[in-house]
């Protein structure tokens, strides 16, 4: 409290965690510990290893912001290649024989927060784009970002050779930057005034 | 591996689908090729955006203060140590007990702390420039002579160049920046460059209107500019 923190962006916060800023830590926390801890629970589908991995995640921004570059990445981008590293370690860990379907059952909200609906608002437009990519490429992205499988499981699974994989994964990744170059909602998300919870 | 096959793993790597040694393998070529990092740096946004396409129920609140509380028992890492004064005392009182020799050592500790003071000085500034830098609350002018930016804070009128490609000085030479309000240049600051990014915290402030230039001078530094200014850099009105 206090601190006027709402208004920096995430790169300054990462530069305050740098400096081993504990009020600058739980801000971003709040700005991405809900993200953060859906992505790993889509992942690992169980809810006390997804908290296994956002803290092991959390902790290693901890440890290593003095390592970021600004100029290099984005702090959210940063922040959640961190977490989802951390989701799928594990889940290849734990779960090495895993083959349920990867679908998460739907999320049923009491109330409906602004941070609620710019979640909302900015899954709607991930899923668009999605859409739009074939639909082998998208299998691809999908079942390796969300299931954790390597290269190879993936060509296993699908019975296609690894080439063939590789270049799916590379191809859809480009597309999807396309038609997402349109829209990149993350600019904004800072300035606006949030409401602290 | 063929040069084109190895470029492709960037997307791989980007969405963690890479195994152990593969992923180990890769980031050895990564280190290598800047390629590849732009690739990757770039894939890794688009992947990050898959992070939103899924239920985001509350994480529970136990989540947050063991992750909060964990992190501060870790204290890590670095700067903002408190000033080590132990080693004046310490040393000080080697020095009545045991005369000369002791005294030589109160000595090398004082100037051993005082130079431990100085590195710490100069990553604050370092990390003070970073805040400038991406604070939205600061003015960015862009410079002419160099790929950079000047960074000056509304409020204290602080500034930061921001110089990106800057060579070296050449021996015996130092850069020094300058700032100019009216007929009178202020010494600003020496600094070396080298390195992608030069970060220089400008140790006068920057009024409104002001202009900041960079001269190449005599190692040590002059009080005034002796030669042409190779950077400028105009505040906006």
């Amino acid at each position: 409290m206090g601190r006027g923190l709402a208004h920096l962006s995430d790169e300054a916060l990462v530069a305050l965690v740098a400096r081993a800023d504990e009020d600058a830590f739980a801000e971003l926390y709040d700005r991405f510990g809900r993200v953060a801890y859906g992505l790993a629970l889509r992942i690992v589908r169980d809810p006390a290893l997804a908290e296994d991995a956002v803290q092991e995640g959390f902790l290693a921004v901890w440890r290593s912001a003095a390592r970021f570059v600004a100029e290099r990445a984005k702090a959210s981008t940063w922040i959640l290649t961190l977490i989802h590293r951390r989701a799928v370690d594990l889940v290849r860990r734990e779960q090495p024989r895993r083959a349920e379907p990867l679908d998460s059952a739907p999320h049923e909200s009491g109330h409906d927060t602004e941070e609620e609906a710019w979640l909302r608002l900015r899954r709607t437009r991930v899923q668009e784009a999605l859409e739009r990519l074939p639909d082998k490429q998208r299998e691809a992205l999908e079942l390796a970002y969300y299931g954790g499988f390597t290269q190879s499981e993936l060509a296993d699974r699908l019975g296609e050779p690894l080439g063939t994989i590789k270049s799916r994964m590379f191809a859809g990744l480009a597309s999807l930057r396309e038609l997402l170059a349109e829209d990149d909602l993350e600019e904004e998300r800072w300035r606006e005034p949030r409401s602290t919870s | 591996m063929e040069r084109t096959e190895i470029h492709e793993l960037s997307a791989a790597y980007a969405l963690d689908a890479l195994d152990a040694d593969e992923r180990e393998a890769f980031e050895a070529h990564l280190a290598r090729c800047a390629e590849c990092r732009e690739t990757v740096a770039s894939f890794q946004q688009v992947a990050a955006n898959l992070a939103y396409d899924v239920d985001a129920p509350e994480p529970p609140p136990t989540l947050r203060s063991r992750i909060l509380d964990e992190a501060a028992a870790e204290r890590p890492n670095v700067v903002s140590l408190p000033r080590r004064r132990w080693a004046f005392s310490v040393a000080a009182t080697a020095a009545v007990a045991a005369g000369i020799a002791a005294v030589a050592l109160a000595f090398w500790a004082a100037d051993l702390s005082q130079r431990l003071d100085e590195v710490q000085a100069e990553q604050h500034r370092a990390n003070e420039a970073l805040v400038a830098l991406i604070d939205p609350s600061a003015s960015h002018v862009e410079l002419e002579g160099a790929d950079g930016v000047l960074v000056v804070d509304d409020e204290s009128g602080e500034g930061t160049l921001v110089i990106s490609g800057l060579e070296r000085a050449p021996s015996e030479m130092t850069y020094e920046a300058w700032v100019i309000q009216g007929e009178q240049p202020m010494p600003a600051g020496l600094f070396s460059g080298g390195g992608n990014q030069t970060v220089v915290p400008l140790t006068e402030p920057v009024p409104e209107g002001a202009i900041v230039a960079v001269t190449v001078e005599p190692a040590g530094g002059v009080n005034r500019p002796t030669g042409q200014p190779i950077i400028t850099s105009q505040q906006a009105a």
